[in-house]
């Protein structure tokens, strides 16, 4: 039943890339905390480069179903597979299990999250080092290479508390990338900035969109959902609401629910 | 007054010898039992209770059972069950554990100030649960502690004067033994007063200055 | 054995008590003067906490018993324990009264001020309760310290818990039993100061609330 159901969320609009599996797959996905159901029936699948957004009220589940994608949380039921590895809530996941399944995944959080004792150039080099057991130097050069496309080659040597908002966000986002993800999360990663600084990092989104990386970005950021994103979801009490091609989505939505979310954020 | 001073010159070279003792016994129980005190610390932090449990006892005897009772249950107590410790090797058991329960709680502490977004950034980043500890949790835990590290260290130096109940020759013992000898007691015990603050009031104020500077980064 | 090392208990409570006692209220006059906002009085008060954490209980024991007490004054075991003692945890009582002082809102001194009310009222009616609430816990958690503390007056001859166990040692040559067992009452002594301290915390914290 919950396969049924899974299929019927495949939408046809975006699967351009045709005989290519869908990236992420989750399936009749539940989070509880307590008594308090955060996740109810899930059913989302993403093709490879393809950009969602997720948007919807403050307590709708947002955080959660993104931390369920790479198992910071975990499910209370339902299944989850991200690329060619498949976790189920009902199964025990080993410690390399989870590894494996983290591997493909990179994320990007509000608050940043850099390590405030190392270096910007150490912050990117470090997994490299020991997750994907590269040599320093080699690390020291992809890192560099990635601040350099972020916008920050000039900033590697500093600590990350001497960088603004949006330059330890980009650091942040090239930290993740340094380990060659297939699938990005990003949880609000503008939420935290002024503006102007949220700019910044959202051009360096767009660019990794153009560039083909498959995104899902939990977002305040309506111009961004609309525009760069392909498709657009929106969440409420723990549910899928709403789903469809981006513009579509934000322009005509069909529930009462998702109209009224809307209209009380494009009226702002 | 000149004669206090004599009698001050005339005994210092021998409770010297003593406080050079304490300080070597205070160091050993730091050194073994602030490494222990994280290892406790850590499996605190565990879900498995067969770590759990026994760190728990061990963390509340340390802490709950006074430190001399403890000096003199291993001392005093431990030949009935075929081991016999020195007085220098019971003190330094007795303080290590001592050590060991306090600074696993002061340990725990400090990691626990390390915000939770930090682990979680390494575990996206699919660092293993030793290397979120090894290069996360412990570089920024760790420092947070070394005030109350410190402070706890001081408080070591002063516990070692209770080491005389076992015969150990520091320096209270010294003191005591120059005392029953001379009946001098008040000038003799105000010698190893100043000789105590005079290690532990600059370490209080080191102690001071670190946890307002501290403070001054959060 | 155990009768014997029992019969210590209400001597390490005593002493306890007494210490406390003493201890709170020198604490509250070395806090007074740390705060006076007159530069002598807070010096000597610096200098007098950081002269009493400086040196280690058995010293202070020592020399106010053998020391004072050889002398002119005669001073039991038990009165230069509560001595010693006291004058340790006044200053630590002191630094945790201070600390206490600054987590209540200055806004509240202000506000008394406001009312036109005397220094004096001031400070009994809205400083000192709220001082009394803020440092509880931290009170009795040093309260619990100190009643392992008291051990080490065994060492000047204060019959209590510790005091018991080393002599029923010696006498029944049993020390591995005697001092498991002093230590276990040690711990057995303090889990319902604990309980108690937490349930009073608590309500007192929901009155506030209230
Ligand atoms: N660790 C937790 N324990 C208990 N409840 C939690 C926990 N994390 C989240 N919740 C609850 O789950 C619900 C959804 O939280 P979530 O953070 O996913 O919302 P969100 O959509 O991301 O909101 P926001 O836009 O404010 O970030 C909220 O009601 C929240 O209180
Ligand atoms: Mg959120």
């Amino acid at each position: 039943m919950p396969e049924d159901d899974a299929l019927m969320h495949i939408l046809p609009s975006q699967t351009s890339s045709g005989s290519q599996r869908v990236m992420v797959e989750v399936a009749g996905l539940c989070k509880d905390f307590g008594a308090h159901r955060v996740l109810d029936n899930i059913h989302l699948t993403v093709d490879p480069g393809e950009v969602i957004a997720i948007i919807g009220p403050s307590g709708s589940g947002k955080s959660t179903l993104l931390r369920c994608i790479n198992l910071l949380e975990r499910p209370s039921a339902g299944a989850i597979r991200v690329g060619d590895v498949e976790i189920d809530a009902f199964r025990k996941i080993t410690r390399r299990e989870l590894l494996a399944f983290r591997r493909p995944i990179g994320m990007v959080f509000q608050s940043f999250n850099l390590f405030p004792h190392l270096s910007v150039l150490r912050n990117v080099s470090i997994a490299q080092e020991r997750v994907l057991k590269r040599s320093r130097e080699e690390a020291d050069a992809v890192s560099r290479q990635l601040l350099e496309r972020v916008g920050l080659g000039s900033k590697a040597d500093q600590y990350p508390a001497r960088c603004s908002g949006g330059q330890q966000q980009r650091i942040a986002i090239a930290r993740a990338l340094a380990l060659e993800p297939e699938l990005m999360l990003f949880d609000e990663p503008t939420s935290a900035l002024d503006p102007e600084l949220g700019l910044e990092v959202l051009n360096v989104m767009q660019e990794l969109a153009t560039a083909g990386m498959t995104m899902i970005v939990v977002t305040h950021e309506m111009h961004f959902a609309e525009s760069v994103s392909n498709r657009v979801i929106i969440m409420a009490d723990g549910k899928i609401i709403e789903e469809g091609p981006s513009v579509q989505v934000m322009r005509s939505p069909h529930s009462e629910r998702a109209k009224q979310f809307l209209g009380a954020v494009l009226n702002r | 007054m000149i004669d206090m001073l004599e009698f001050w010159r005339q005994s210092l070279p021998q409770l010297l010898t003593g406080y050079r003792l304490s300080l070597l016994v205070t160091g050993a129980s730091l050194f073994l039992g602030i490494p222990l005190g994280l290892l406790l610390a850590l499996s605190l932090q565990t879900r498995s209770t067969w770590l759990k449990l026994p760190s728990l006892s061990v963390v509340e005897i340390g802490r709950g059972a006074s430190i001399l009772v403890l000096l003199q249950f291993v001392y005093f107590g431990m030949p009935s069950v075929g081991l016999t410790f020195s007085s220098f090797a019971s003190v330094t058991i007795a303080f290590t554990w001592c050590t060991a329960a306090y600074t696993s709680e002061i340990i725990r502490a400090g990691l626990e100030s390390v915000p939770q977004g930090q682990r979680e950034a390494g575990e996206a980043l699919g660092m293993t649960r030793l290397d979120i500890l090894r290069i996360v949790i412990l570089p920024q835990g760790l420092p947070v502690s070394v005030p109350a590290l410190l402070g706890f260290s001081i408080l070591m130096l002063q516990a070692s004067s209770l080491a005389f109940v076992v015969a150990l020759p520091e320096l209270m013992s010294k003191a005591q033994l120059i005392g029953s000898n001379t009946f001098r007691y008040m000038p003799l015990f105000t010698l190893t007063a100043i000789l105590y603050a005079a290690v532990c009031i600059p370490a209080t104020i080191v102690v001071g200055f670190l946890e307002r500077r501290l403070s001054r980064h959060f | 054995m155990m009768a014997t090392i029992l019969s210590g208990v209400t001597w390490t409570i005593a002493l306890s008590l007494t210490a406390l006692a003493i201890g709170i209220i020198l604490g509250g006059v070395l806090c007074a003067m740390r705060t006076s906002g007159v530069a002598l009085l807070d010096f000597a008060a610096t200098v007098l906490i950081l002269a009493f954490r400086s040196v280690p209980p058995i010293v202070w024991l020592f020399l106010i018993y053998f020391g004072i007490g050889s002398g002119i004054v005669q001073v039991s075991p038990f009165q230069a324990a509560a001595i010693g003692l006291g004058l340790i945890t006044g200053a630590n009582m002191a630094e945790i009264f201070r600390g206490s002082l600054k987590a209540i809102h200055p806004g509240q001194g202000e506000a008394a001020r406001a009312l036109s009310m005397p220094p004096v009222w001031r400070m009994v009616d809205v400083i000192i309760p709220q001082l009394m609430r803020i440092s509880l816990p931290s009170v009795v958690s040093y309260g619990i310290g100190l009643l392992k503390d008291t051990a080490i007056a065994s060492t000047i001859g204060v019959p209590e818990i510790a005091f018991k166990a080393s002599h029923v040692s010696q006498v029944t040559f049993r020390g591995l039993e005697s001092f498991a067992f002093a230590g276990a009452l040690y711990i057995l002594l303090s889990v319902p100061i604990a309980l108690a301290s937490r349930e009073i915390d608590q309500r007192l914290r929901a009155r506030v609330a209230k």
